[in-house]
């Protein structure tokens, strides 16, 4: 049903910007489980290390693959940001606030790996969670439209 | 919301889960490769399976919610894009299964050189950096990202 009424020029955007999506969902879930991973064992230094990497190397560039396919998408379908459906504006809300989130997140995790302080860790996990559930909402609701 | 948007919403996070998870998985071994010692790089490979849980989700999220959307929309099981996701879905279990073995030799080993002294040892480097074992890991992931591709542009639909 969804392939008769998409045209296929819209395909590769759409594809970048789903795959984009998921691999930062994998690049924010690696580092909530790294920070509350640390809960328990505060003294591992290579979780701080790890969740940092995670979301330089993994979790930035999948943004902004997950932005670029989201822009290209919005453009190819022919929304103008008059009387945009709403799941549109769930979408860029995740989008746009996820992003001072995603940065947050990276920042804390950079002190958190120089510091090793825990109250980081806890910071990234918190950070990392709420980030997780926005994009959880934004999927649910450009899924289902 | 139809009972069609709630399967394709539920598919959908089936698929983030799967994918995510994967990339969990993936971030993890290569991280636990670039340790310098073992008891790194088993603190890594222990939250493997935490990862597997959540590929579990999506592996079962994705099949039977996909193949109920399949016969509720009325899409044919003979569509080139519905039997050849289901092929590589059953790749995927089988070498995201041998490799996932691989990672847990892997852990082990660390787990008893870090008791053993923690030091660097080139039979844990070797085996984390095994062709075949990371090949199945790897070509798991390539199937995953197939189904993707067949799901997003439905050749044959």
């Amino acid at each position: 049903m969804l392939a008769t009424v998409r045209p296929h020029s819209w395909d590769l955007p759409l594809f970048l910007h789903v795959l984009g999506a998921m691999v930062l969902v994998g690049a924010l879930a690696t580092a909530a489980l790294l920070a509350f991973a640390a809960w328990r064992r505060p003294g591992v230094s290579v979780y701080g290390r790890a969740a940092l990497w995670s979301l330089l190397v993994v979790g930035v560039p999948a943004y902004v693959v997950m932005r670029v396919g989201a822009q290209w998408t919005y453009s190819k379908e022919g929304f103008t940001g008059k009387d945009d459906p709403t799941w549109i504006g769930i979408g860029f809300m995740a989008a746009d606030f996820g992003l001072l989130l995603l940065l947050a997140t990276t920042g804390v995790a950079f002190w958190w790996q120089r510091s090793g302080k825990i109250a980081a860790a806890r910071t990234v996990s918190v950070l990392s969670s709420v980030y997780l559930i926005l994009l959880a909402v934004a999927w649910f609701a450009m899924s289902a439209k | 919301m139809s009972t069609v948007d709630w399967l394709l919403a539920l598919h959908v996070t089936g698929a983030f889960f799967l994918v995510g998870g994967s990339v969990m998985a993936a971030t993890l071994n290569v991280l636990a490769l670039r340790s310098t010692v073992p008891s790194e790089s088993a603190q890594l490979l222990r939250l493997i399976k935490t990862t597997v849980i959540v590929i579990g989700i999506g592996v079962v999220l994705t099949l039977v919610l996909g193949l109920w959307l399949v016969h509720r929309v009325g899409y044919s099981y003979g569509a080139f894009w519905v039997w050849a996701a289901i092929a590589l879905w059953v790749i995927v279990n089988a070498l995201g299964g041998i490799g996932g073995r691989h990672q847990e030799r892997a852990r082990e080993l660390a787990e008893r050189l870090a008791a053993e002294g923690d030091t660097p040892s080139d039979e844990l480097r070797a085996l984390l950096r095994d062709r075949r074992g990371n090949a199945m890991s790897y070509g798991a992931g390539l199937a995953t990202l197939l189904i993707l591709v067949l799901m997003i542009w439905k050749p044959g639909a």
